[in-house]
């Protein structure tokens, strides 16, 4: 078979609007996200049971509950509640408070990352939680957290893909749209697919450059001391000697 | 309107029972991508460059797009290439095909981990590549990733609800229809995520459960 | 009147969970005074020095610096209550403490380590605290080195610095806890004198230690901590001389 690329150029206004849909909702959902993780991953951090319990359980539905199926909840449920959005602000709301649990876990375990001495001699100095938090401890966890915290918003990106359910004009709806007028299904998913594709390299390379920026880390390879084992326990092509 | 308890509680006993064709389609799609794993990280460790190379894009396009087009791709694009499937077969497909490549990467980190005396070992005795891998690499890496291994089995179960889109009644999908006909679609949606819900945890604290065990016969 | 103790500990204990590692501890400290607290690994000693600052916070009992309370107040109704973190905060720049490990920060420069409280607590000028740090980091001999990050220097370098970066905040009672246990033998020397050095300055000090050596030359008085209590205390040499207890000589043998 061939492709009919035809499809995608005549239609190319319809995945431009749909990729420029998918990256503001992504946008907006990654930030609120990461901005609702810090207060939950404290509160989740805390000594006490009061204040951790109900971060522990707001992390775990979120995160054993499909979003497809928590979207839903949000769209049939905020009206429950006398908020009635648009969908388009539901589905960022909920991606937000998804990818906030997850960001939350990924904070929680970039500051445990850092030497629990690091806060005690900032502590110990007089700084008050925050202003070590602020100023000794995140420095420090940047290392731990850019590199889960891109995996993450990639994930977001995909997931923001769910909201086509509620009829968001995003990327993967305008795709279903284009699919309904040409019954093109190959090439209009593999079209849509690859703008995807697109969006999370991109993304993916913006976080590794910030990441350069901070001072990345060594890669480990394989020490060539196991050329042997190599063989089977590592999936890169062998050094060249 | 006023919240419903008793809509809740009336859409248990079918969600229930859609709730068996998520755990079905799961556990084909577990077993699947396992198998499928397991399969491309050898492949993989072959090092043909070619092949390599097309496994590498193949990962970084199962990375990068949503599960949901991949089930559109193998539920819609497929026939295009004269490859029919149902909706059912086609969703399991996809889901699997998706964990094949992320159970791939999680073996990939599993095997840098790994200790290399074993193999060495192994390869001194002049044991076949075969042995090897069958009874030396792939068991001791199968401990090692146990963890990820049960994580990507509670992402498979919460994927199972997006083949919901491709009209197979499952949890998703079967909440919908009781929605469409009792009104009540917020209650039937708890319903089903409060399902879903003990679902995953069970899965973890199996996960759990069967990590200590494995830690103390090891240990 | 006289001036009221620098360091005045009253009744403290602090359990963790069945464990009780401080077990009520009265202790003063004068002005100029240098204390050393000697006793088995276990005894509580460091947990002793952690609860002085509310690092670890005591179960019982009340700490004041110079007259007034740290971390724990008398409460108008009778018995104490909680100092709030704001209180607790402006108290703890009054003691200054040395960790076993330094904790340098790591993402910070020796001199930025050093003039960063000042300048965030204190309200202190950049450029007056950063000369303020430069000159503690040249009395300590790390002149050269204040552009350095902590990873480029050496344990005892480290050391002098996490010294330094304590008394930037001009405290009135330093704590040290085992500071010369994770360096080398070549270096504890130079961190010894140094504290010897602030010492014969009229420093008010608590230190945690394993150098008997230290402690009977720098010392004004010697505490032997033994299961969460002091089990004896006094002059250098009669302590390490003619120790009373069984315990202490047994402990004490261990050095000879």
């Amino acid at each position: 078979m061939t492709l009919d690329l035809s499809i995608i150029t005549d239609n190319a206004g319809l995945f431009a609007q749909g990729a420029v849909a998918t990256v503001y909702i992504s946008v907006a959902a990654i930030i609120s996200g990461l901005l609702i993780a810090f207060p939950v991953a404290l509160l989740r951090l805390s000594p006490r049971r009061v204040m951790s319990w109900p971060a522990v359980a707001y992390v775990e539905l979120f995160r054993n509950i499909p979003f497809i199926v928590m979207l839903s909840l949000f769209f049939y449920g905020l009206p429950f509640f006398g908020l009635r959005l648009q969908p388009m602000t539901t589905g960022i709301v909920a991606l937000a408070l998804f990818g906030s649990a997850y960001f939350a876990e990924i904070v929680r375990g970039a500051i445990l990352s850092v030497p629990r001495g690091q806060m005690e001699s900032a502590r110990a100095i007089g700084m008050s939680y925050l202003r070590a938090l602020r100023e000794i401890i995140f420095p420090q966890m940047l290392r731990f957290f850019i590199p889960a915290a891109t995996n993450t918003s990639i994930s977001l990106v995909k997931e923001s893909a769910v909201l086509a359910t509620l009829s968001v004009a995003e990327l993967t709806y305008q795709g279903l749209i284009v699919q309904g007028q040409t019954f093109a299904p190959f090439e209009v998913f593999l079209a849509t697919a690859t703008i995807y594709w697109g969006l999370t390299a991109l993304l993916a390379a913006g976080f590794r450059t910030s990441e350069r920026r901070l001072g990345g880390q060594a890669q480990r390879g394989f020490s060539s001391r196991h050329r042997l084992a190599a063989r089977y326990l590592s999936l890169e092509p062998e050094p060249r000697s | 309107m006023d919240f419903s308890v008793e809509a809740a509680l009336a859409a248990l006993p079918a969600l229930l029972r859609a709730t068996g064709t998520n755990i079905a389609i799961a556990a084909a799609a577990m077993a699947l991508a396992l198998a499928g794993g397991i399969l491309l990280t050898i492949l993989r460790s072959l090092k043909i460059a070619p092949l390599n190379l097309v496994i590498g894009v193949v990962i970084s396009f199962i990375r990068g797009t949503p599960v949901l087009i991949q089930i559109f791709l193998f539920y819609y694009g497929l026939p295009a290439l004269g490859l029919q499937l149902d909706p059912l077969t086609a969703g399991i497909c996809a889901i699997a095909f998706n964990s094949t490549i992320f159970i791939s990467e999680i073996m990939r980190g599993g095997l840098a981990d790994m200790d290399p005396g074993p193999v060495e070992a192994a390869i001194a005795l002049g044991l076949k590549a075969r042995a090897i891998w069958g009874k030396v690499v792939i068991p001791q890496l199968l401990l090692r990733i146990l963890p990820p291994l049960v994580n990507e089995a509670t992402i498979i179960l919460k994927g199972t609800a997006l083949l919901s889109v491709i009209t197979v009644v499952e949890l998703f999908r079967a909440a919908q229809q009781i929605s469409a006909t009792t009104f009540r679609p917020f209650e039937t949606m708890l319903a089903a995520a409060a399902i879903i819900l003990v679902l995953n945890v069970l899965v973890s604290q199996f996960g759990g459960m069967l990590e200590r065990r494995l830690a103390v016969r090891r240990g | 009147m006289t001036a009221p103790p620098v360091l005045s500990v009253r009744g403290l204990r602090k359990s963790f969970g069945a464990m009780t590692a401080v077990a009520g501890v009265d202790l003063d400290v004068e002005a100029g005074e240098i204390v050393c607290i000697i006793g088995p690994s276990g005894c509580g000693k460091s947990t002793f020095l952690r609860c002085i600052n509310y690092l670890e916070r005591p179960d019982e009992g009340t700490v004041r610096i110079a007259g007034d309370y740290i971390g724990r107040e008398p409460a108008a109704a009778g018995g104490t209550r909680l100092q709030s973190a704001r209180q607790l905060d402006r108290m703890r720049p009054r003691v200054g403490l040395v960790f076993q490990q330094f904790h340098l920060w790591p993402h910070l420069s020796a001199l930025e380590n050093v003039a960063r409280a000042p300048i965030r607590l204190r309200g202190v000028d950049r450029s007056e605290a950063e000369a303020q740090a430069r000159a503690l980091l040249a009395r300590f001999g790390l002149a050269a080195k204040a552009g350095r990050m902590p990873a480029d220097l050496s344990g005892g370098e480290k050391q002098r610095v996490a010294i330094a970066r304590a008394l930037a905040m001009k405290p009135e009672l330093m704590l040290f806890d085992e500071p010369t246990s994770a360096l080398d033998p070549e270096v504890v020397g130079d961190v010894l004198r140094l504290m010897k050095e602030l010492a014969e300055e009229g420093m008010t000090m608590v230190v945690v230690t394993h150098e008997l050596g230290f402690a009977r030359k720098v010392a004004d008085r010697i505490v032997f901590f033994d299961a969460g209590r002091i089990a004896e205390m006094g002059p250098p040499d009669e302590l390490i001389d003619r120790p009373r207890s069984e315990r202490l000589r047994l402990f004490l043998s261990h050095f000879q």
